[in-house]
């Protein structure tokens, strides 16, 4: 089972006509997302020749607008993010049906590489981020979501988000001897599992991790992917490995680190633009670009293209692991600063 | 707590100890309104920001440097002599603070407010950039090329100081405070509003403004090459010299006259904005790029456009579904709202108080005149030729600043 299946040709042929049409079907039920096409002079029965002649909303417009292609009384859950700090948070509409559909999606993807089987899981963090489940972190979030695909969860961190080596000792013991999973940010896998089990020399070659959210923190460390794939496979034995990129604005959607390492693949319901920021044209194999992510799930809100604001680069087309564009991230844009007249930094002002 | 000082330089000291040094009375006699000695020490300040090398890194601070001239000094201080019953003077100890992010205002509010006599202490933000430290060298270095009995004197009365956030420091100076000159916006203006003033001391404020263009398209017609080449210049530079989020950057540009004709001549005024910016060899940061759209769809969202046009990441122009739908906040350098209407007349519902500057391209005195005098105090407070809306002046949001910076004193006889 693996929805990573599509070669670039064969995924602009199935998910051309699908995304135009859902263009279309979120112009008729989100007035707001209508009205920026319009302006923009895009006529309502506009042809596309091609997934990267598609319209793209920024991603931060979630943050700024509520943007929803379902009437109000169909909204079934609202999932809202802080994203980076100051900059607000995204707010992402689900109906019953993407709901479904994004929970279903992104278990076909996790698939791929850890089987049908639920496998025991050890997970990265402090069951303390999952504990208040009314007003979640995006890191909580993030592991909830994860949850549901292993089994048997003991949490690496204690409550006062400390290593707990006697619980990851008792997991290895009871599970370590079969495939199991392991999932966290990738800062905190770092920090507190790759050290943990190097200074324990515990033994995690039967593990797969699935892991997100950034190099920041490691570039830091002058770790970069490449190091943190090697010095797991040196010092712990790990050696499946999968780091993913997604967002809430696309949940369901995950792109995912093929198995050789250092690259990230679509999904075949799913699609990535690099664009050059000067001309926004799409950028050749090689050289980097804005990040577009495209995707077939967002129904019931205009999610379906967005141009993020993270920078990555085509590593190429239909010759890696899997079939289609696959590519790295590279990094985030700098926040746009402004001097003005007006202080932004108001609190500094006393 | 303790403060640095940075004009002139010294030793950290607790804000009391400031404050009593501030308020002692200076050798060499009180200052005056005019006081020859602060001339002296700004006419050699003046010429330090002139100096080519400066000049060249910082072109705001030779704009500086032109408004501290002599002759520019006189100019000012001839509209403040004592008038029949009434002798000007200085009103005290003035608190400034001045915004965080342009970092040239503090200069002019220390001026201006020096020149009417005033002892003052001037808090610089720890985040001032490249002009701020420019102009902080230039001054202590003014300090040695004045007699020693000048030197003397501003020492004495004149600080620049930096402190990190603290309520003793930022109360203890407003309370010793006869005058205190807030500006950097509403945010600044509230967060410091909460330090009790004496009860004969008030606020001067400036808070959040925004501003507007406005183009006569018969005065556009009647243009020469030459001079549209020049108003798109002048355009330039009030927008994008502060990333067009400077208070007196038009935010706006609305074409004054036949509606057709209107449209022609915006395309053609950004055909010229576009070979200004090329030459000028303008870059526009992919994140300032992305802002610029999430601002532009955003207020299509919200109903305000009809028609969004992206000339390279540098122009948007966002044509208005009304006039009276003209943006007021920052939407990204380079960004305007544009909309047309029959004449200026039609402009004046729409006008709050909030708006500062009207920047305007080919309208005869007259015109403009009259359509102050319909506002009737509604909004604006300044009406220039586009290319000087950053300029600034010694009247400004309305106030004569140096009046402010002075009382007077009546002796009817």
């Amino acid at each position: 089972m693996t929805v990573f299946t599509l070669s670039q040709a064969e995924r602009e042929a199935t998910l051309l006509p699908q995304l135009a049409e859902l263009t279309a079907h979120h112009r008729a039920n989100s007035p707001g997302y209508d009205r920026i096409l319009s302006s923009l002079g895009i006529a309502r029965d506009a042809e596309f020749g091609s997934i990267a002649e598609l319209p793209w909303l920024p991603v931060r417009m979630f943050k700024t607008h509520d943007l929803k292609s379902v009437p109000d009384d169909e909204v079934f859950k609202t999932l809202t993010s802080s994203g980076t700090t100051g900059s607000g948070a995204s707010r992402i509409y689900l109906d019953k049906e993407a709901a479904g559909a994004q929970t279903r999606q992104l278990g076909a993807t996790l698939q791929t590489v850890l089987g049908g089987e639920r496998l025991p899981m050890l997970m990265v963090d402090t069951v303390g981020i999952i504990k208040n489940r009314r007003s979640f972190s995006a890191r909580g979030a993030g592991v909830l979501g994860m949850a549901n695909f292993g089994r048997k969860h003991v949490y690496v961190l204690d409550e006062h988000d400390k290593p707990d080596v006697e619980a990851v000792k008792g997991f290895l013991e009871r599970h370590g001897d079969q495939p199991f999973l392991i999932f966290g940010f990738t800062f905190m896998v770092w920090l507190y599992l790759y050290e943990v089990a190097r200074d324990n020399g515990l033994d995690l070659s039967n593990g797969i991790l699935i892991h997100s959210g950034g190099w920041k923190k490691l570039i830091d460390r002058s770790v970069d992917n490449d190091e943190f794939r090697r010095r797991f496979r040196e010092d712990t034995g790990l050696h499946q490995i999968y780091n993913y990129y997604g967002m809430i604005e696309q949940i369901g959607t995950v792109f995912l680190e093929g198995p050789s390492g250092g690259s990230l693949y679509c999904p075949d319901f799913a699609d990535v633009v690099i664009r050059d920021p000067e001309t926004w044209a799409e950028q050749p194999v090689g050289k980097p670009g804005v990040i577009e992510v495209v995707s077939t799930l967002p129904r019931s809100y205009p999610g379906h293209v967005l141009l993020t604001e993270d920078l990555g680069v085509y590593n190429g087309i239909d010759d890696g692991d899997w079939p289609g564009k696959h590519f790295s991230v590279l990094g985030r844009l700098p926040k746009a600063e402004a001097r003005g007249c007006s202080d932004t930094f108001s609190g500094q002002a006393a | 707590m303790s403060l640095t000082q940075r004009f002139p330089v010294g030793p950290e000291v607790p804000v009391t100890e400031l404050v009593s040094r501030l308020q002692s009375e200076p050798d060499g006699g009180r200052l005056k309104v005019g006081d020859p000695r602060i001339v002296e020490f700004l006419t050699k300040f003046a010429r330090k920001l002139l100096a080519p090398a400066v000049a060249r890194r910082y072109p705001e601070l030779a704009s500086l440097g032109f408004f501290l001239r002599k002759g520019e000094i006189q100019k000012a201080l001839s509209g403040l002599s004592d008038t029949g019953d009434a002798l000007r003077f200085p009103r005290g100890l003035v608190f400034h603070v001045p915004p965080a992010n342009v970092d040239t205002i503090f200069v002019y509010s220390w001026a201006l407010s020096a020149l009417a006599g005033n002892h003052n202490v001037v808090r610089v933000s720890s985040r001032s950039a490249g002009a701020a430290e420019e102009v902080l060298a230039a001054l202590n270095a003014a300090l040695s090329e004045v007699d020693s009995e000048t030197a003397r004197v501003i020492t004495q009365t004149q600080r620049m100081i930096t402190y990190d956030r603290s309520d003793e420091i930022s109360g203890a100076l407003s309370l010793a405070a006869d005058l205190r000159v807030i500006w950097g916006g509403d945010g600044s203006v509230k967060a410091l509003r909460q330090y009790p003033l004496a009860p004969h001391a008030r606020d001067l404020t400036f808070p959040d403004r925004s501003s507007f263009a406005v183009v006569s398209v018969a005065g556009w017609q009647a243009a020469s090459e030459a001079e549209r080449r020049g108003a798109a210049e002048g355009f330039y530079n009030d927008s994008y010299w502060f990333d067009q989020a400077a208070c007196s950057s038009p935010r706006a540009i609305f074409w004054v006259g036949d509606a057709d004709a209107a449209a022609s001549a915006g395309v053609e005024f950004r055909r010229l904005l576009g070979e200004v910016l090329a030459a000028k060899q303008h870059v526009t940061e992919p994140a300032m790029a992305v802002q610029k759209r999430v601002s532009a769809y955003g207020a299509a969202v919200d109903g305000l456009v009809t028609s969004m046009t992206f000339d390279g990441n540098a122009v948007a122009t966002l044509e208005l579904t009304e006039p009276a739908a003209l943006p007021r906040e920052w939407l990204g350098a380079g960004t305007f709202a544009s909309a047309s209407v029959r004449t200026l007349s039609d402009l004046v519902p729409i006008v709050v108080r909030k708006d500062q500057t009207v920047s305007q391209f080919g309208f005869g005195r007259e015109e403009l005149v009259e359509f102050a005098t319909e506002l009737a105090g509604r909004g604006v407070d300044r009406i220039v030729p586009f290319g000087s809306a950053l300029s600034f002046s010694a009247v400004w949001d309305g106030y004569d600043l140096l009046a402010e910076f002075s009382r007077l004193v009546s002796v009817p006889v």
